[in-house]
Formats: C-alpha cells, structure tokens, sequence
C-alpha cells in the first residue's frame, strides 16, 4: 500500500477536497467530451495530487482520442480508505470509478473479499506485454488486474546538509544523523521491516518466522533516536526535506525527482542494498457497468509506448521489460536503477497484516 | 467616622462632561444625599468617590488624606450598588464574610461579625442560606452588612433600594437611617426619589448638569430652593414670572411684598416667583378679611380631593396656581367659583432668571 | 358525526406531532442511527488479509484489554485534559476581559477570534510546525538578535502538541465563555474591590468561583473537543505522543480494520463519559457543601 498525496506541500491542503468532491472540477478538461451521451466513457480513479493530475494532463487525452471513450478522472482517498469506500459503494450496486488503481496489499484485501470484475483475457491482449509478476489472477484462474506503473522508494537526502550522497541504508543507524531522519508511519507502507531486513539480515528470508520479524524491529528501533518525523503525509516531509528541517529520509523516487528538476536541493539515491520496489495495478470493481471500456483502458495502459510515456511524463518505471520500451538509459534511470530493488513481502501485510501492525505501533511509540 | 473633602473634581467622558467642578465637604457622621434627575452625574460622583472611576480634574480627600489617586480597594469604603452585586455563588455568611477573608481576619472572629451584622439588620441565623433562598428585603439587608462588615469610613449607597416595592422601601429608609445614626458612619446615598432624600438624610446635595445645584438640609431645600433648578425639582411649585420692584415682585398687575429679596437684584430684574402650593392660601372671592401678602383674583378650575390633601387649582389670567391644604384646612371653594389667591411674604421665593 | 366533531382536533394534535416529530428523526438519522451502526460494527469479524464481515464477535474488545491501548487510552485523556485545563486557563482571562471592554473595541478582537476558528486543524498543525521548526521557526529571531548561536527546532515534541491543540481549542474556548462572561454584573467585580480586594485577587476569588458552571462547561467541551483531534498529534508530536484518535485513524482508513475502530471509538466515548460524570459530580458536590 502505498500513500500518494500530492508532492509538494502546499497542494496537500486541497488533497481532502479534492478527494471529497472535487472530483468533478479535476476531469474537467476531459468532461467535454462526456457531456455527449451516447459516447462512451469511463471513470478512473487515482491518487489525488499529484498523481490524478498527470495522468490527467499527460495520459488520459491520448488515450481518449485513440479509443473515444471519454474520461472522468477521479482522485481517490490513499490507504485503506478508498477500498472501504469501494466495498461500501458495491453493496449498493454504486461504483464511485470503474477502474481503480491500486496499491498491492489493497489490491490483495480487494481481490480476497471478491470486489474486483473478472477481466476477459482476450479483450486485453496487450496483458502479454507485462512482466508476469503485474498480472493478477483470482485463485481460480479468473483475470482480474494489470500492472499500472511501479516506483521505488529510495534514500533521500538534502544536498545542503549532505553534499556527498549516501550509499548504504545504514546511514538510518549512524548516530551522527540523530533528529535528521523522517521516515513512513506504516509499517505496511513503509516496507523498513524490508529495508531492515536486507541492510542487516541479508534479505527478506529472517521474515519469514514471528521471531524473525521481532529481531528486524528490534534492530529497526535501534534507529529511533534518528527519527525526527514518522511521516504519514508525504507534503509534510517533503517541505522538511527540502528545507533541510530534516535532511534525510525515505522518499519516493519520482517525486524527488520531480523537486530536484525544480531546482530543490533535495537528492534521491539508489543504496546498495537497493531501493524498495512497490507498485499499483489496474482492477475494475464489480459494482461496474463498463467491463468493456474498463478492458480497452487496461490494454491501451499495457503497451509498451504507453508505459514509456508514463515514464518521462510521470517519473514511474515501467511494469513492461525495459527492452520492449524505446526508453534511453539516461531515461530507464531516472526512473529505476540497475542495482537489484527490495521486493516488499507483501503476504506479511496481509496474513499477519494485523500483528505486525501491532507489534510496529508498538516499536515506534515505545 | 471620617470627613469627606471634593475639590473641584471633574469627571469628563470624551466630550461628555458627567461631572462639572464638584466641590463638597462632607462633614463626619453625616448622611448626605445626592439628589436629581437620571443623568445628571451623580452616580458617577458616588463612583469617583469609591474610586471606581478616576477623576479628570479636581481631587478627593477622606479623612484629612487626599485619596484622588488610590485605587477602591486601598479607600476603606463600604458600598452597596444598584444590583446589590450579591456574589451568587456564595450563601449568606460568606457574602458578608468576604472582605474579611481578603483581609485575612481569623475564622473566630469572621463568625463572630457575621453574627453581629445579622443581628444588626435583623436576620439572624440566616448565615447559611442561599442567595437564591432570600426575598428582595432581604438580599438588601445582607448587601448592607456585608458593606458594613469592615467598619468602613465612609458608607456608599447607589440606589440601592430602587428595585424594591414602595412599602418596603419606605420601611428600609427608615431602618437605614436608624442603622446609620447608631454607628454614626458618614454615609453618601444616590437617589433619584426626594421622598427617600428627605426622609433619610441630613443634608442633601441636589445634582444637575454635573454640577450641585445646591446642598441643604431637606427643609432648607424645600423651602428656599437657591434656584429655579432646584425649586422645580424638588416637590411641587407655583412658578411665576415678575419683575423686581422695590421690595416687591409685580406679577401683572398685582404686587408681592417678599421678605427676603436677595442682594444682586435691583429694580426691573425678571425674576421667577416660587410658592411652594401648601402655602397658597385661598378664600373666596369677596370675602374679608383678606390674609396679608399680595393676591390675585382668579376662578376655580379644578378642585382634587385625595384624602390626606386637597388640591386646588386656579386660573389667574395667564398663570394657573395650585393651592394644597389638609383637609381641616378646607377652602370653602367649589369648580367655577371666583377666588382670592394670597401669597405670604415669607413663602416667596425670588430667584434670580 | 362525532368523528366529525373530532376532525380539527386530531389534524391539530396530528400536526404537533408532526412538528414534534422532525427534530426527533432529524436527531435519529444523524446521531443515534450513525451510533447505532458504530455499536453493529464493534461486534464485526475482521476477516485477516481483507476487509470485515457482518458478526457477533467480542474479538475486538477483547483487543482493547493489551497493555498498549489502556496505556494509550490514559495518554489520549490526559493530553485532553491538559489542553482543556491550557486553553480555559488562556480564554478565561482574555474572554473577561474582552468583555469588560466597551462594545467598539470588541468587534476587531471577535473578529480575530472568528478567523482563528475558520483554520482547520490541518492548517493549524502544518503552521505551527513551520513556526517552531529550525529552518523557518521562531527561534530565528533571537538568533538574528544575536541572543542564540543557532536556531532550533521545538517540535515534533510533546510541548508542540500541546500547543497546537491548545491553539485550536482556544477560539471554541472563548465563544463558549462569551455568553455568560458578557452576562457578568460589571458590580460584581467593583463590590469584590470596594471590600478591599485588588483587581487581580477580585479575578481569582470571585469572578472565578462565580463562573464556575461556565468554566466546568468549556473545560468539557475542550476535553471532548481534543479527543477528537488526529492531525495535531501526528504532525506536532512524536510517535509516543500520538492519541487514540490517530490510532483509530490508522485501523480504519490504513488497514481496514473497521470493527477494531469501531471498538477503539466506543471504548474512548466511555472512558470519556465516565470522566465528564466525574467532574460535573465533583463541580455539583462542590457547589452543594460551601
């Protein structure tokens, strides 16, 4: 599960209104086209900020003119919420947005409670193109989502306060970076359980038992002295990051680089043991009336042009091979790295999903 | 008991001047009243007096101490305000007791004077009730023991018994100066009722304008009123215009013979006439002897019998005079009928226009 | 005939029952039904790996016995009733003596009031945390004055929750007291001083005591205000700072767990409840022995 609030801070004041009901003023540009009918339309939902804003400036017309199905952009709530409200709005035979994308443990809870549409494969061929681990599949076989775009959660820093780029997660241990390190409040969004795990126990296996999960926190509140913000706000910490309030931290990738493009002196690095590798999948909820168009929209998403597109318009790295992509290196790099990622174990948030949230409120708030 | 001293002592809000160039000298154990209409500044003297408000001009002394500058609760007054400001959340005894926990006085000895206050304003053992519990006689006998309760200096009263009914007021009046003779505290009471003034106070300070008309005994200033002001103000009056004349006033045609023109007044000056009614004396017309004093001849307009005074009302030419008397007193008169107005040289008052 | 008869009579008292009615399905729709359904949803089986399902299970009360929750339960009362205790003790003050001033010179400062309370807590958190952080804070000042070698941050900390949500509580704080202050009988206080007693000591022992329901009245509301409030602690405050309501956030909205959110909500209400019925019994006892 991943939170996407909007980037910069300043914008995180309109993301509640904008979730809440601003739905309809955010896909104006394309409500133009909705107002015919008899065309075909779809609504989609994706992270209020400043995600929902690219695809909509970027992603959404293109597609629009080469289907013509009309587009209403929906920005939805972060965490659980937005399934909740899904869930809800299904008992009621409502679908607040057809498609949704959806970050992996959410995806999963949806998938276990039955929410989301069986996807008929032929109708989105262009499936073919992902990576086999962004198809989804109900157990039975049923398809039911599709890749999106995948990020990496990496090591930032401000360059101010560290003109030499730091290259390992261990810095979050280093006690010369005492109160200057903001971190994710969620042990299910924050994957540092992962980030333990690689940095200190050579991998994700230590996870695998109740006892190895305690010995990861253990050591990961070893580091708590450092924290200055557990942050679940991402405007919050990215105004610190920037200004050096606090100059280190885990970030997202892409949004980093989007403030570095914009002349903050704020750095995202790759570390040695890799960055965290999350990302969000397509699925269409069964309270849905438009399967059809939910399954052009999902196979125009798969191809390669169109991932790539993602890339440099959005800064997201691509759920396809980067060799079907015509991305350059300088390009693939900016968006991913070379060095192996942290793959979340996401079946620890979602089987012990419960426990290990106690134990992690329990660490951080000791 | 202790000497009250205002010396030019001025009062302004902005452009409102409430109190003009006061001066005063309240002499100890005295029971003064300040007297007059809404308005006219005289709660605003009491409250410069208790230090409530500051004065701008002028100054203060009590007890030979200039006090002008010392805020209220360094002045060793006691006072009882308009509303009474019983505090609600506190019974009976701790109202009283208040200012002598502020003071710090001992558990004994507070329990001791609320007994004795009680006592002296005839509630005793009513120190644990409410205020809630109390009638409006009541809740006006505790406001006055609690602002006895420190034997103050100087006793401050702001109409305090303006929101009972006319009886009981009349019986509190009493009571009040009864209380206050027996402790002898020099005591200021604001009314509006010169009912109360004259039946409570040794002398009376009648308010206008900001300023003291004129400061008496009740009876000096019933029956010489220094001005038109006051004359008006204060009961019922035959006011009528003249001009001086010798020792005399004419008024019309007729003349008044007055007993006591005052100095600054020559021949031709207009002067008010004042005639308090009970002294008019009226017979009919035609019948001798005729009572000394200028007269007018006039006819009975209205005859109005109230029981305790009968009021009658004669037209004059242009003037219309009331004559009251007690009933034994009579005038043999009726409405319609002709009648001879006469006016004792020593019941006119001259005052100067 | 005789139903006849009876016609207006019965259309009048259908008609007051009518009136009567709106209020009471008004108040049933928005409070009780909504609480009604948070009860229902406390008995919910929380299904591991995904959402909830309707059932009658004690599972998540029986959640709430953990040391952690009871702790947090203590922590969450304590920081409300601490600002309850800051913000009267800054709003009693400053609402007397706004309204000791003349009508005119009130206005601007209502005005000022009004504004603050139009600041969600959203805006307020993210404020103080730019006005007490090292890069942008007040501690500039003095160090531009040249009285500190370098600025510092005051927050995240205990100090700045408590700031902040004073800060928030403080408008509510003095539009709760304005009514009964401005009631006040401006006397009251010159009696108190006429017997001796100076401006400040006339505050303490009568105005005070005398405001007494007034006081018990905002402290309640502040209290139960705070309760409320789930911004301020995660962004003024440290994780051991966070109250209930941010954790109650986190089980419904991060991890879908509905039925433990509904039990954590209705352990809070009680535990709050039963506080208020101590306090307003002690204010009554108070009130009752002199």
């Amino acid at each position: 599960m991943k939170t996407r609030k909007p980037a910069p801070s300043r914008r995180h004041f309109l993301a509640g209104t904008a979730a809440a009901g601003g739905a309809l003023a955010m896909g104006l540009p394309f409500g133009a086209p909705a107002v015919h009918a008899q065309e075909r339309s779809l609504k989609i939902g994706t992270y209020g900020g400043y995600f929902e804003e690219s695809f909509t400036k970027h992603i959404y017309p293109d597609f629009t003119k080469a289907t013509g199905i009309a587009v209403e952009s929906i920005p939805e709530p972060t965490g659980d919420q937005w399934l909740l409200q899904l869930e809800q709005a299904a008992k009621a035979g409502v679908a607040p947005a057809d498609v949704s994308m959806m970050a992996n443990t959410v995806r999963i809870r949806g998938e276990r409670s039955g929410l989301w549409a069986a996807l008929d494969e032929s109708k989105v061929a262009n499936i073919g193109n992902l990576k086999p681990e962004f198809v989804f599949k109900y157990p039975d076989g049923r398809l039911y989502g599709a890749g999106a775009v995948s990020w990496y959660i990496t090591l930032v820093t401000n360059t101010e306060s560290y003109p030499e780029a730091p290259t390992s997660w261990a810095e979050f241990w280093d006690t010369e970076n005492k109160d200057a390190i903001g971190l994710l409040a969620l042990s299910s969004n924050s994957f540092l359980l992962e980030i333990t795990a690689h940095t200190f126990f050579g991998g994700n296996d230590v996870l695998n038992t109740e006892e190895g999960v305690i010995k990861v926190l253990e050591k990961l509140a070893e580091a708590k002295s450092n924290v200055k913000l557990w942050y679940r706000d991402e405007g919050q910490f990215q105004a610190a990051l920037q200004s050096g309030e606090i100059p280190m931290g885990q970030y997202y990738h892409d949004v980093a680089g989007l403030a570095a493009a914009d002349g903050f002196p704020v750095r995202s690095t790759f570390p040695k043991e890799g960055g965290v590798v999350d990302s969000g999948a397509w699925v269409l909820t069964k309270a849905s009336k438009k399967t059809e168009e939910a399954e052009t929209f999902i196979n125009y998403m798969c191809q390669p042009s169109v991932q790539a597109a993602l890339s440099r318009k959005v800064g997201t790295a691509p759920v396809v091979p980067r060799e079907s992509t015509d991305l350059t290196d300088d390009e693939f790099n900016a968006v991913s790295s070379e060095i192996a990622p942290i793959i979340p174990k996401y079946d620890l948030y979602i089987d012990k999903g419960d426990w290990v949230a106690e134990k992690w409120i329990e660490m951080i708030t000791g | 008991m202790a000497e009250l001293r205002l010396d030019g002592v001025e009062k302004r809000f902005g452009p409102i001047v409430a109190v003009d160039g006061v001066n005063l000298t309240v002499p100890p154990g005295t029971f003064l009243c300040f007297l007059g209409p809404s308005g006219c500044g005289k709660t605003t003297l009491l409250r410069l007096i208790a230090g409530l408000e500051t004065p701008t001009g002028g100054r203060i002394d009590l007890d030979g101490r200039d006090v002008t500058g010392l805020p209220t609760h360094h002045r060793n007054i006691g006072m009882v305000f308009q509303s009474l400001a019983l505090f609600p959340h506190l019974n009976v005894g701790e109202n009283i007791a208040y200012g002598m926990r502020v003071r710090g006085l001992d558990k004994a000895a507070q329990a001791r004077r609320i007994d004795e206050l009680l006592d002296m304003v005839q509630l005793t053992g009513l120190a644990e009730r409410n205020m809630a519990q109390l009638s409006g006689g009541q809740r006006q006998r505790i406001a006055i023991a609690r602002a006895l309760a420190l034997e103050p200096s100087l006793f401050l009263l702001d109409e305090p018994l303006s929101a009972l009914d006319a009886k009981l007021r009349e019986t509190m009046q009493v009571e009040l100066r009864i209380l206050q003779q027996r402790l002898g505290v020099t005591t200021i009471l604001v009314t509006h009722d010169q009912r109360e003034a004259m039946t409570m106070s040794d002398m009376v300070a009648v308010m206008g304008d900001g300023r003291i008309q004129q400061v008496g005994t009740p009876l000096e200033i019933y029956r010489r009123p220094a001005n038109a002001f006051v004359a008006d103000f204060i009961g019922t009056t035959n006011m009528l215009d003249g001009i001086v004349d010798g020792n005399e006033v004419k008024i019309g045609g007729a003349r008044f013979a007055v007993s006591d023109l005052p100095d600054e007044l020559s021949d031709g000056d207009q002067v008010h006439l004042s005639v308090r009614p009970e002294e008019v004396l009226v017979t009919k017309a035609g019948c001798a002897p005729h009572p000394p004093g200028g007269r007018l001849e006039g006819t009975v307009a209205f005859v109005r019998d109230v029981g305790a005074t009968i009021e009658t009302h004669i037209d004059c030419g242009a003037v219309r005079l009331i004559a009251a008397a007690s009933p034994k007193d009579r005038p043999e008169v009726r409405s319609g009928d002709r009648a001879m107005v006469s006016l004792p040289p020593d019941a006119c008052v001259v005052l100067a226009k | 005939m005789s139903s006849i008869d009876r016609m207006p009579g019965r259309t009048g008292h259908r008609r007051a029952l009518l009136v009567l009615a709106y209020p009471s399905v008004m108040l049933g729709i928005f409070l009780v039904l909504p609480f009604c359904i948070l009860v229902a949803l406390s008995f919910y089986y929380r299904v591991p790996g995904g959402t909830y399902e309707p059932a009658f299970v004690l599972d998540n009360f029986a959640n709430l016995a953990k040391a952690f929750f009871v702790n947090n339960t203590v922590h969450t009362l304590s920081v409300a009733g601490i600002v309850a205790v800051l913000a009267v003790a800054l709003a009693f003050p400053f609402t007397y003596r706004l309204t000791r001033l003349p009508r005119r010179k009130q206005i601007p400062w209502l005005i000022f009031v009004l504004v603050v309370l139009a600041l969600s807590e959203v805006i307020i958190g993210f404020s103080w945390s730019v006005l007490l952080s090292r890069t942008a804070g007040v501690s500039n000042i003095p160090v531009w004055l040249g009285l500190m070698d370098r600025p510092m941050s005051f927050t995240p900390s205990g100090t700045a929750m408590l700031l902040g949500l004073t800060y928030l509580a403080f408008p509510y704080t003095v539009l709760v007291l304005y009514p009964p202050l401005s009631r006040l009988d401006p006397s009251l206080a010159e009696a108190a001083r006429t017997m001796g007693a100076s401006p400040v000591r006339a505050f303490f022992t009568m105005i005070v005591p005398v405001s007494r329901p007034a006081i018990l009245a905002a402290l309640i509301m502040v209290f139960v205000f705070t309760l409320g409030a789930f911004v301020i602690p995660q962004v003024l405050g440290r994780p051991q700072h966070w109250t209930l309501a941010v954790h109650i956030t986190d089980q419904a909205l991060a991890r879908a767990n509905v039925p433990m959110a509904a039990a954590m909500s209705l352990a809070l209400l009680a535990a709050s409840l039963l506080l208020i019925a101590v306090t307003v019994a002690i204010g009554k006892s108070r009130r009752a022995v002199p």
